[in-house]
């Protein structure tokens, strides 16, 4: 597979490197590459083991990252000192 | 992902008059806008932070800001959107203010390739960064911690497009650089994450192997 792999990237016009797809990694999957850019993506991460568990890898750290951030539960009401606290703030001024 | 306040004063005649109430220190006025805007910008806050405190202290720290700025405030957006923006930046320079950064050697966390632009082998042995990413770890695992311990401008941008999930635009906006800087630091910024939740995950599986 390595072979043609450095086959097609020295014979056909256009074949992506490793190091290319991870210059159009970020618009891949903002989904902004051209259909021609796509193609050529796809064709490269076809061939490439590396590079498919590279993507998968970048995907999951977005998805880990949105899904594992730890935020608080949303509160019905604003503490009443808080609010005090934030006029004495002011008046304090 | 933040829901972008409704606005609480609906028509822009009201909103101006309302903000001559606040420039003209009308004590009834600050107290509509705290009581009014405060829930939205504890709920901004919220998404920044894993700690009530830190909540509380950033919605406070925000108001403090508004306090001194209002007279600057152009209306050139909404209130509303004003007050989102003082909230979101106040959240990063709390962040900034408690994180322990790592030196500039986490650029080591690239990747490689060969003369062909193959991807070699990645370079993981980053010595005494990783063992501070750990020790860091221990005393508090959670992701939250990982991504406030990342250079601040690779920390910043994951926190607003990964995790706030706020438009490019709106984030070169708060940050004050180009889209082109934001996608380029978001990009640099999650290949350093990767790295560092890959290897917390091989360092898990050998401390479990051990344990077993």
């Amino acid at each position: 597979m390595l072979k043609i792999k450095r086959l097609m990237q020295k014979h056909v016009p256009g074949m992506m490197t490793c190091e290319a797809v991870d210059e159009f990694l970020y618009d891949y999957h903002e989904g902004n590459l051209s259909y021609f850019e796509s193609v050529k993506f796809k064709l490269h991460l076809s061939m490439c083991k590396e590079c498919q568990a590279y993507v998968l890898g970048y995907k999951n750290t977005i998805r880990t990252s949105q899904e594992n951030f730890i935020t608080p539960e949303p509160i019905e009401k604003i503490p009443e000192e808080l609010i005090q606290a934030i006029l004495d703030i002011r008046t304090d001024k | 992902m933040i829901n972008q306040p409704s606005t609480t004063i609906v028509d822009q005649n009201q909103e101006k008059k309302f903000l001559n109430d606040l420039i003209n220190n009308n004590n009834s006025a600050y107290e509509t806008l705290v009581r009014n805007y405060s829930p939205k910008m504890y709920a901004v806050a919220r998404h920044f932070f894993s700690d009530n405190d830190d909540i509380q202290e950033c919605t406070q720290k925000t108001f403090i800001q508004v306090f001194k700025n209002i007279k600057k405030f152009k209306q050139d957006s909404s209130l509303t959107t004003w007050l989102h923006r003082i909230t979101v930046n106040e959240a990063l320079m709390m962040i900034r203010q408690k994180k322990r950064q790592y030196s500039e050697s986490l650029e080591s966390f690239s990747q490689h390739y060969n003369e062909f632009g193959e991807r070699t082998a990645f370079c993981d042995n980053t010595g005494s960064n990783i063992e501070a990413v750990f020790e860091l770890n221990e005393r508090k695992n959670s992701l939250n911690e990982i991504i406030y311990q990342l250079p601040e401008k690779y920390c910043n941008v994951i926190l607003l497009r990964d995790i706030q999930e706020i438009s490019t635009k709106e984030t070169a906006s708060i940050l004050g650089i180009t889209e082109t800087s934001v996608k380029t630091q978001l990009h640099r910024g999650r290949q350093i994450l990767k790295a560092i939740l890959e290897q917390q995950e091989r360092v898990n599986a050998e401390i479990n192997w051990k344990v077993k």
